[in-house]
């Protein structure tokens, strides 16, 4: 890619400047964003079990269970969990507008959404809070 | 510039559109009954309170056809949904837009590759051997 065609894109004037974008823009770029991250986490998904899977005996999945169980794996997936859940509440305002309703509302329905992602992201936080700051691996 | 997006939305195809939010909604059910199912069910005595998920849970439940169904579902779901994705941000550049019969192609490959890799994985755990 050309340096002027990569200022077009994220330079000062472009729509991708951080204060030339509105709230539509950057609910469209955190979806981007997020949805980029969960497809590659289906294959790291598909990589970890595969290798638990196609071990010797149950065991390997156990013990898989048991590494990924650690607060920094755990803390990982919390992150995993608000990237989903903000995908999931953003995709369903895009549906919501493919049906036509709430257009021109839309950083109401915006908000009312994101404030829907903000109690699962607490709900979610409180499910696993203590694998991350209490014990070290669960059970 | 509009042009440009006219083109983008006639290659991406109203099937896929559609067929995105279609999965979309199902997802959001699925993943629901998916983090449920595996992290808060009760799964018989011998596991109850047991904070780690054990092969064994995973091979009980597996045990029923409704969630074989679920977690397949999912998965090819997850794929089509995913991928479909990565191809709707990839037609928005020109370099992939201009070659969208040779990228539809490559994803279709990717994800029912993926899919028969997804199938193999929980196999040893719907029979019960091995894992």
């Amino acid at each position: 890619m050309k340096v002027s065609s990569f200022k077009w894109l994220f330079g000062k004037n472009s729509e991708f400047w951080p204060t030339n974008m509105k709230t539509g823009m950057w609910a469209w770029v955190g979806h981007r964003l997020t949805g980029l991250g969960l497809v590659a986490y289906v294959f790291l998904h598909l990589s970890f079990l595969s290798t638990a899977s196609f071990g010797e005996d149950g065991a390997s999945f156990d013990d898989l269970m048991a590494t990924t169980s650690q607060p920094l794996f755990v803390a990982i997936d919390f992150l995993l969990v608000v990237a989903v859940i903000y995908h999931a509440m953003n995709g369903l305002r895009v549906v919501l507008f493919d049906l036509g309703m709430g257009i021109r509302r839309q950083k109401l329905v915006f908000w009312i959404c994101m404030a829907v992602a903000a109690v699962l992201s607490i709900g979610g936080l409180w499910a696993v809070w203590k694998l991350i700051f209490v014990s070290s691996g669960g059970a | 510039m509009a042009e440009q997006r006219i083109a983008t939305t006639k290659v991406a195809g109203t099937w896929a559109w559609a067929l995105q939010r279609l999965s979309a909604v199902l997802l959001i059910v699925f993943l629901g009954i998916h983090i449920y199912a595996s992290h808060f069910m009760n799964l018989g005595e011998e596991t109850a309170g047991d904070t780690l998920i054990t092969f064994e849970d995973v091979s009980i439940r597996l045990d029923q056809l409704l969630y074989i169904i679920v977690d397949y579902g999912m998965l090819s779901m997850i794929l089509f949904h995913g991928l479909n994705g990565l191809r709707t941000v990839m037609f928005d550049f020109d370099i992939f837009a201009k070659r969208h019969k040779l990228v539809d192609v490559g994803l279709w490959i990717l994800g029912l590759a993926t899919l028969v890799w997804g199938i193999f994985i929980l196999l040893p755990f719907i029979t019960g051997s091995g894992g």
